[in-house]
C-alpha cells in the first residue's frame, strides 16, 4: 500500500517514474535517436534513387540527433515546451521538405524497376 | 481570432503558449513530445514506403500509372502527418498547461481512412494487371 501524504496531494504510485523522472528524459532522448536514425534510413533508400537528395537527407540525420541531444544537457523545471517548440516545429519543417523532395524524385527522377524483384 | 493572433498561438514562443496556465508535470511534456517524434516516425516511414513503391517495384503489367497511384498519395500523407502531429503536440501543450482534459486526436482517423483507401486502390491495381 502506498502511503497518503500530509499535504493531501496524490500518494506516490508504482510508476517507477514518479521517484525517477529522469527515465522519462531517457526515453525521450532514445526516442530522438529513433527519429535520428530514421531520417538517416530514409535517406539511404533515397541514395539508391538520387544521390544528390540522398545525401542532403542523410546530412539532416546528425541535426535531429544534435537537437535530441540540446535537451539531455537540460534540467527539470526548464521552460521546455518553449524550447521543444521550436526543436519539434524543425522536424515538421524537416519532414515535409524531405516529402517534397522525395515526391520530386518518385516523380522525375529514374526509375529503377525491379531493383526488388 | 485575427489571423496574427492564430499564428502566434502555432508558433513556438507565441503568447498563449507560454503565459496560460502553468508548467506541467515534466513526465507529461517529455510523453508529449514522444508522441510527437513517433508520429513523425510514422510519417518518416510512409514518405520511405511511397518512395520504394514508385521507384523499386517493377512495373504492373496494364497499370501503367499504377505505382504512382499507390507510392504518391503515401508520400503526400507523410507531409500531412508531420504537419497535424505538430498541430496536435501545440494542442496537447496547452491543455496540460492549462489544465484540461487533452483533446481528441484526429491522427488515428486519417491513417486508418488511408491505409484503407490504399488497400482498395491496391486490391483494384493488382485485380486490374492480374485480369489483363
Amino acid at each position: 500500500m502506498s502511503p497518503v501524504t500530509q499535504e493531501g496531494g496524490p500518494p506516490p504510485g508504482d510508476d517507477p517514474e514518479e521517484s525517477d523522472p529522469g527515465l522519462a528524459r531517457e526515453r525521450t532522448s532514445l526516442a530522438w535517436t529513433r527519429t535520428a536514425i530514421s531520417f538517416a534510413a530514409l535517406g539511404g533508400v533515397v541514395l539508391k534513387v538520387n544521390v544528390v537528395t540522398g545525401v542532403i537527407i542523410l546530412a539532416i540525420a546528425p541535426l535531429v540527433w544534435e537537437l535530441g541531444r540540446i535537451f539531455r544537457g537540460g534540467s527539470p523545471g526548464t521552460r521546455l515546451p518553449v524550447v521543444g517548440g521550436r526543436r519539434l516545429l524543425l522536424i515538421t519543417v524537416s519532414i515535409v521538405g524531405v516529402s517534397l523532395l522525395c515526391l520530386l524524385v518518385a516523380i522525375l527522377g529514374p526509375a529503377a524497376p525491379g531493383a526488388l524483384r | 481570432m485575427s489571423r496574427s493572433g492564430r499564428f502566434a498561438t502555432w508558433w513556438p514562443g507565441g503568447s498563449a503558449e507560454d503565459e496560460d496556465g502553468t508548467e506541467p508535470d515534466p513526465r507529461f511534456t517529455f510523453a508529449n513530445e514522444r508522441t510527437f517524434l513517433a508520429w513523425s516516425r510514422t510519417a518518416l516511414a510512409l514518405v520511405v514506403a511511397g518512395l520504394a513503391i514508385v521507384q523499386l517495384l517493377p512495373p504492373f503489367p496494364g497499370v501503367p500509372a499504377g505505382r504512382h497511384l499507390l507510392g504518391v498519395p503515401l508520400i503526400v500523407l507523410g507531409a500531412v502527418l508531420a504537419i497535424v502531429a505538430y498541430a496536435e503536440w501545440v494542442r496537447n501543450q496547452r491543455a496540460l498547461r492549462r489544465g484540461e482534459p487533452l483533446p481528441r486526436s484526429v491522427m488515428p482517423w486519417i491513417l486508418a481512412a488511408t491505409i484503407a483507401g490504399m488497400a482498395i486502390i491496391s486490391a483494384i491495381v493488382l485485380l486490374i494487371s492480374a485480369l489483363r
